[in-house]
């Protein structure tokens, strides 16, 4: 982390949203997106998913890459993928499978990236349906362990933890980039990341659950 | 009050340049003014302080208040003792008065319309309080839509007011407050017992009734061929508007007044219980001597403003301001032309001033000639409409240039219709030329080539139309000048674009400004004289010709057309939404025009001779030509449609209603195709209406081509009211059962939401059809916001409604009929709607066979006949298929492209058939494989239906719900797994490499195919990893080839919400297979982004059907390409491409990831090159052995090993 100050230009970051069909992780991008003033949403113009958000008193500007619908279009994973410079794997608390498919496209974007450091947050969607819960959140709370990712319970209906998981991941993203400028100064880029496996650092990340 | 918030809000920072010069103080109203403490005269940009001393009570309005009201009432009178000079207006209140709100500025003042004369400017909120009783709320609410309505109306006059749409809300709005103060009949106890209460009330009634009729004219003007001054027409409805309100005050005074005098402890609604003696509102016909001093106290201190105006010019402005009278007559004055014209003369010399001095002046919105103009005052919205309207008309053109056969009158109105639009776009520029002696070298180069290239199209039009060559008997249009007209009207876009381009990097370097627009054509001559005689010569064998006419609809759907337009107009939408500067307060009228007259600029006293004029110097005309603020635009050409079913005329059924559905229908039909970019995926919708409406007339006989011989119900309805007295009229009228307030509109008149029961209403209104956006959006989405039997109920529930208003009762129980005819015969959904069914056979058998015997057997007939049918009655899409293939391949005769296969490739799949060894992918003409590819998605991608695509079916269940769509999605990923496993089957490099660029050619061919799908399938299997990282290989492919890959890639980009595939498929015409996976993401957004209910202003929660309007928008531009390709299908091919895609898909078995067992396979072809080169370095985890061998155990273990 660079103690001095420096001006910071604004950033810019790739976001690629991953889940399982049916996990509400369109309404997580949505309400992060949407404008509440916004009468009516339109998904098809050039910036529906492009929003600024300011992290910790740093612009950031966050391109949200989500292909929720085309699930079934396997292949086309990788080439999303290669776009992102953070991940948030979403899956439902109601559903188990939505939770184990989470590993697979865990090791999809390791491998696509070849970086196993590639800033992930994990979300648990549907918290508000705690009585159908089907994923325990120990269980998720296992997997945040192992993979040194965040996890968050988030409710897109209810609008909890929406923003958090969002900026969550652009604080890890930011501090990557950070890091990164430190080591050489190179612009960052797709490219950095291909090769930040060669310096990966290892960082002790801070563990959270939150708890609703 | 949501609803306009968003919009509102946004126009809230007004460029004020407000002079605080008033330190005299005289008049009624100067003890508060006084008290206001010291005139600051430092500030320019902010308005007078606020008059009333007491800060906080600008602060309760300014600050702790964020809601924006839209309507304020005055409390206190308010007479500015200093008046406005060029650049500000204040509006003079009384104690009662309200006023539409356009903004408020921070400060506390706030931009609005007296209700009471119209007049706008700027006013002191403080004063004010909000006015929204719960009686009035659906009226106000009305208002504001029918406001901005009327203010948006520039465009698409003939859409809107073809029918009497725009009308419902305020009748509604005054039904709502009648029945909910109970005085919706003349008998109501309320009504009978007090005399001012009924007095005030039939005036209110009358007034309506006034508008109404006034709205009649509108649309009758619109149908015969418009005489009459529509801006005046329009001008004077918003006027009787305001009139209906201001009785509504006052009636709900009136109400308030007895309520408290028989209650004495009543909670008071008006703030005025002292005064209540006072009317609140100065009744119309009847100057109050309170007003009357108001008037004078304002008169009095008019000289002292006008000796602060330095020029002579300034003060003639100055004297103009303030000079009305402010409330005596106001309601009485019937507006006058004469005075409007006259005002108009006066604020073109204040226009001038304002030019000199270069500030922003203050206009009267409403008694000026166009409430339209609001929007087109400054400079950069009129560039942009202008242009907008240009490029429409060219890409009409162009697009009728496309086709086949145009009949010459057709083309020469078109071209006239073009040249007239350049015109005006030259016009605007000109205006900025002048406007900015800097910047403008390039502009008027830019302005120069436009101008040259339109004359060009006008001569060459010229030559081609009055020169027929022997073998144009037919006014046909041969080839060759066909594409040098083409050529000309392409230069004509292109020089435009750059052009306005232009002007906009002008405007903002000098600033947007405002300017009168009256008459775009002026100054610029293009000799159209002579073209437009010939369409006159012409035009009447033209006309009664249906091809020709058919042609003509068809036009604006062609490739061309759409795509200049609606490339341009998006951008455009960019620029404007940039540019957005609010319309600022207007000077107030002249009330007393002959004393104006003397004041006039003599340059505006010229008549009005600037066609003539040389083209530069144009732009004095701008202030001299005063007749019409509004473009004087040709009327669009009349389209009918000629794929409706000729047939005869039996008069069985009552036709005249259906006479008028038909020629409504037809006239929304032609707007819809003909209005640019919004058409695109309009013509689908459209088109499938036409076919439910065709098939609704096959089962009611009736006159098919029917032009103006028959009367149609508005007509006589016209008649029937002319005959009836107008109080019947209006209360019959109102007691018609109405749950039209419960609807939401947009800007554009849309319907954005509402409750079942008014969105039914709205598909069975007797007095228009509703446009066929809404009726096939209904059809494809009722079954997300409500259940068959529902739907069921509330049709049968407006059937026996519409009753108790006996005069509509038979057109709309026809409507209803026609509305379950249509669901029946190409809307049905056996397995959704079948519980419907015994309600809708008993409906037919007892209610409706009551009414309309023959309807009701017709429609039994149906609903027997439907259950046993699979799939719908009448084919939905069958006539637009035919029409889009037409207009992609010509005649459509053009002979299927050969197969490139050669007898040694057919021989080998043959073998391969009979159980020989398997051909590979390399083995066959990149073509052919890409054609071959294209049929078998094309096939699949057709055979989607718009039910799967609603409510994410496609993700639920497994997909159960979209088989189709699963099918394609599936085949997709197969052709993607395809392509990773012929390249990394071959074990050399060289082979692997070959295979590369096989792949790339057929993606090359895919593209040129138009196959986005296949095209995003191939680039996608070519840049996984498990591809992209065979280093070795791809040193192999030539540069060329990866080159290409490159550029195909880019064509498919998802980046930034796939724009670059989007741009394409909008300018796309069929056949043309886009990229499914996303059309499935804005439809899962669609539907998840948008709530399913909304509340309206009224505070009901009714449906959201924006958000359907958007889904059968996304599905429509879906289907828009469900077309086939005219390609052979080689069976055995087919056979061979199924078996390998099938065999890349049995590896993908759940539980394993194909793409992970590409990698590993990838990884054993080619290790991991830096593996012996890497040191072992920071840490265990970037071990390059262990994270190489990372993904074969991440299956079971994960990766944790290393990172534990």
């Amino acid at each position: 982390m660079p103690s001095k100050f420096r001006y910071q230009p604004c950033r810019e970051f790739n976001v690629v949203v991953l889940g399982a069909g049916g996990v509400g992780k369109s309404c997580l991008t949505a309400q992060f997106v949407h404008n509440e003033w916004i009468e009516s949403y339109d998904p098809t113009i050039e910036d529906s998913y492009r929003t600024q958000q300011s992290i910790d008193g740093r612009q950031v500007v966050l391109e949200i890459l989500d292909t929720a619908g085309t699930e079934q279009f396997v292949a086309m994973r990788d080439l999303y993928m290669k776009s992102g410079q953070g991940f948030l794997l979403v899956f439902s608390i109601t559903s188990k499978s939505s939770f184990e498919e989470l590993e697979m496209l865990r090791d999809d974007i390791i491998r696509v990236k070849d970086d196993e450091d590639i800033p992930i947050v994990i979300v648990g969607n549907k918290a508000d349906l705690e009585d159908q819960r089907a994923v325990d959140r120990a269980k998720a709370f296992a997997l945040s362990q192992r993979w040194h990712a965040p996890y968050y319970e988030a409710s897109a209906r209810t609008r909890t933890n929406v923003d958090e998981v969002f900026i969550d991941l652009c604080r890890q993203m930011l501090r990557r980039d950070d890091s990164h400028d430190d080591s050489r100064d190179e612009p960052t880029s797709n490219r950095a990341d291909e090769w930040g496996a060669k310096r990966r650092r290892r960082k002790k990340r801070k563990e959270r659950c939150i708890i609703l | 009050m949501l609803d306009y918030r968003g919009v509102r809000t946004s126009l809230q920072v007004a460029p004020l340049t407000i002079q605080k010069t008033r330190g005299r103080t005289s008049g009624g109203s100067s003890d508060r003014v006084d008290a206001s403490g010291g005139a600051s005269v430092d500030s320019q940009t902010t308005p007078p302080a606020t008059p009333k001393s007491s800060q906080d009570a600008t602060n309760a309005i300014g600050n702790s208040s964020p809601v924006f009201h839209n309507f304020l009432r005055a409390f206190y009178p308010f007479h500015p003792d200093y008046i406005a000079n060029d650049s500000t207006v204040t509006l003079p209140l009384n104690e009662g008065d309200v006023v539409l709100v356009h903004s408020i500025h921070t400060n506390g003042w706030a931009d609005g319309t007296l209700l009471a004369n119209g007049a706008r400017g700027w006013l002191p909120t403080n004063y004010c309080e909000a006015y929204d009783p719960e009686e009035m709320r659906s009226l106000l609410k009305a208002l504001l839509n029918f406001w901005d309505l009327m203010r948006s109306t520039s465009v698409n006059d003939c859409e809107l007011f073809g029918n009497q749409d725009f009308m419902k809300g305020i009748i509604a709005g005054v039904r709502c407050l009648l029945e909910q103060t109970q005085c919706l009949t003349r008998e109501a106890a309320l009504v009978q017992r007090h005399e001012g209460l009924r007095r005030s009330r039939k005036s209110l009634l009358s007034e309506l009734s006034s508008l109404v009729k006034t709205a009649k004219r509108l649309q009758d003007a619109q149908r015969i061929a418009s005489t009459e001054d529509v801006n005046d027409v329009l001008d004077d409805m918003i006027l009787k508007a305001f009139k209906i309100i201001t009785k509504g005050v006052r009636f709900l005074d009136i109400l308030d007044d007895d309520r408290r005098s028989r209650v004495p402890a009543v909670t008071v609604m008006t703030p005025l219980t002292e005064e209540a003696y006072i009317p609140l509102t100065p009744p119309a016909d009847s100057a109050s001597s309170e007003t009357t001093q108001g008037h004078a106290a304002a008169a009095e201190s008019r000289p002292d403003a006008s000796g602060n105006a330095s020029e002579s010019a300034l003060s003639a402005v100055g004297d103009v301001a303030p000079d009305r009278v402010p409330c005596g007559n106001r309601l009485s004055s019937a507006y006058q032309r004469q005075s409007a014209g006259a005002f108009r003369l006066s604020q073109n010399s204040s226009l001038q001033v304002n030019r000199l001095s270069s500030t922003v002046s203050h206009r009267v919105s409403l008694t000026g000639p166009s409430s339209s103009s609001q929007l087109h005052n400054l400079v950069s919205e009129r560039l942009n409409t202008c242009h907008d309207t240009f490029l429409s008309h060219l890409g009409s053109f162009i697009g009728r240039l496309q086709l086949q056969s145009q009949s010459r009158p057709s083309l020469a109105l078109d071209i006239k219709q073009s040249t007239t639009s350049g015109g005006e776009l030259l016009f605007v520029v000109d205006v900025v030329c002048a406007h900015s002696s800097i910047h403008i070298g390039a502009l008027e180069q830019a302005r120069n080539a436009m101008y040259g290239r339109i004359q060009n199209l006008v001569h060459t039009a010229r030559d081609i139309l009055s020169n027929p060559g022997p073998e144009m008997e037919e006014d046909v249009i041969v080839p060759h000048d066909n594409g040098r007209l083409l050529g000309a009207a392409t230069g004509c876009v292109k020089s435009s674009g750059e052009c306005a381009a232009r002007a906009r990097w002008v405007i903002e370097r000098i600033g947007d400004f405002e300017f009168e627009f009256e008459n775009g054509s002026l100054g610029i001559d293009f000799g159209l004289s002579e073209l437009v005689s010939i369409p006159e010569e012409k035009v009447k064998p033209g006309v009664t010709e249906p091809a020709a006419i058919a042609e003509s609809t068809a036009s604006a759907d062609t490739p061309t057309a759409s795509a200049a337009v609606s490339v341009a107009s998006s951008a455009d939408t960019r620029a404007r939404s940039l540019s957005i500067d609010k319309p600022l307060p207007d000077v107030p009228p002249v009330t007393s025009p002959v004393s104006e007259q003397p004041s006039l600029h003599p340059s505006l006293l010229a008549p009005q001779t600037q066609s003539s004029c040389p083209l530069d110097s144009s732009v004095p005309s701008s202030v001299s030509s005063v007749t019409s603020l509004r473009p004087d635009l040709p009327p669009l050409p009349k389209i009918s449609t000629s794929s409706l079913p000729a047939e005869n005329y039996s008069p069985t059924e009552p036709s005249a209603t259906q006479e008028t559905d038909f020629r409504s229908f037809r006239s929304e039909t032609m707007t819809a195709s003909s209005s640019g970019s919004a058409s695109t995926y309009l013509s689908r919708d459209s088109e499938s209406s036409i076919v439910s409406q065709a098939s609704t007339r096959a089962t009611t006989p009736d006159i098919a081509q029917a032009p103006k011989s028959q009367p149609s119900l508005s007509n006589l309805s016209m008649t029937d009211s002319l005959a009836t007295t107008e109080d019947e009229d209006v209360e019959s009228k109102l007691l018609e059962k109405t749950y039209a307030h419960e609807l939401m509109f947009n800007k554009e008149g849309q319907v954005t939401g509402g409750s079942l029961r008014a969105l039914v209403e709205r598909l069975t209104a007797h007095e228009s059809t509703p446009d066929a956006v809404f009726v096939s959006t209904f059809y494809l989405t009722f079954r997300l916001f409500s259940t068959p039997i529902t739907f069921t109920k509330a049709l049968i529930d407006r059937f026996d409604y519409v009753g108790e208003a006996p005069h509509v009762a038979g057109p709309v129980r026809l409507r209803t009929y026609n509305v379950f005819k249509g669901w029946l015969e190409s809307h049905w959904r056996e397995e959704a709607d079948r519980e419907a069914l015994p309600l809708i056979k008993e409906f037919a058998e007892v209610k409706l066979a009551a009414v309309l015997p023959s309807a009701g057997k017709r429609l039994l007939e149906l609903a027997n006949k439907v259950s046993g049918v699979d799939g719908t009655l009448v084919p939905r899409l069958a006539s637009s298929v035919g029409k889009a293939s037409t207009s992609a391949f010509g005649t459509g005769e053009a002979p299927l492209p050969a197969p490139v296969i050669s007898r040694s490739q057919s021989n080998a799949l043959l073998n391969w058939k009979a159980g020989g060894s398997c051909p590979s992918i390399v083995d066959f003409d990149p073509v052919e494989v890409a054609r071959q590819v294209t049929i078998k998605q094309m096939t699949l991608f057709c055979s989607i239906s718009p039910e799967e695509l609603l409510g994410s079916k496609w993700t639920k269940h497994g997909g159960v719900g979209a088989p189709n769509v699963k099918a394609m999605s599936s085949f997709t990923t197969g052709l993607t797994n395809l392509v990773i496993d012929s390249i990394l089957n071959f074990e050399e490099v060289k082979k692997r490499a070959l295979a590369i660029k096989h792949w790339i050619k057929i993606a090359h061919q895919c593209s040129l195919l138009r196959n986005y799908d296949a095209l995003m399938a191939i680039t996608c299997g070519l840049t996984a990893t498990s591809i992209k990282r065979l280093k070795l290989t791809w040193d192999a492919v030539p540069a060329k080839r990866k080159e290409m890959l490159k550029s195909l890639q880019a064509a498919v980009d998802f980046n930034q919400n796939f724009k670059v595939l989007r741009a394409q498929l909008h300018d796309q015409v069929p056949p043309c297979l886009p990229f499914l996976g996303m059309f499935l993401t804005d439809l899962t957004f669609v539907d998840v982004g948008n709530p399913a209910t909304k509340t309206s202003d009224t505070g009901l929660t009714v449906i959201n059907f924006d958000k359907h309007t958007r889904t059968a928008k996304c599905i429509g531009e879906l289907q828009r390409f469900q077309i086939p390709y005219r390609l052979t299908e080689l069976p055995d091919f087919q056979d061979w491409l199924a078996a390998q895609i099938d065999g890349v898909r049995e590896k993908d078995t759940p539980g394993s990831n194909a793409q992970a067992a590409h990698y590993r396979k990838s990884l054993l072809l080619e290790p991991r090159e830096t593996q012996q080169l890497r040191t072992p370095v920071e840490g265990p985890s970037s071990l390059p052995g262990s994270s190489m061998f990372s993904w074969i155990r991440s299956n079971n273990s994960g990766v944790s090993a290393a990172l534990g």
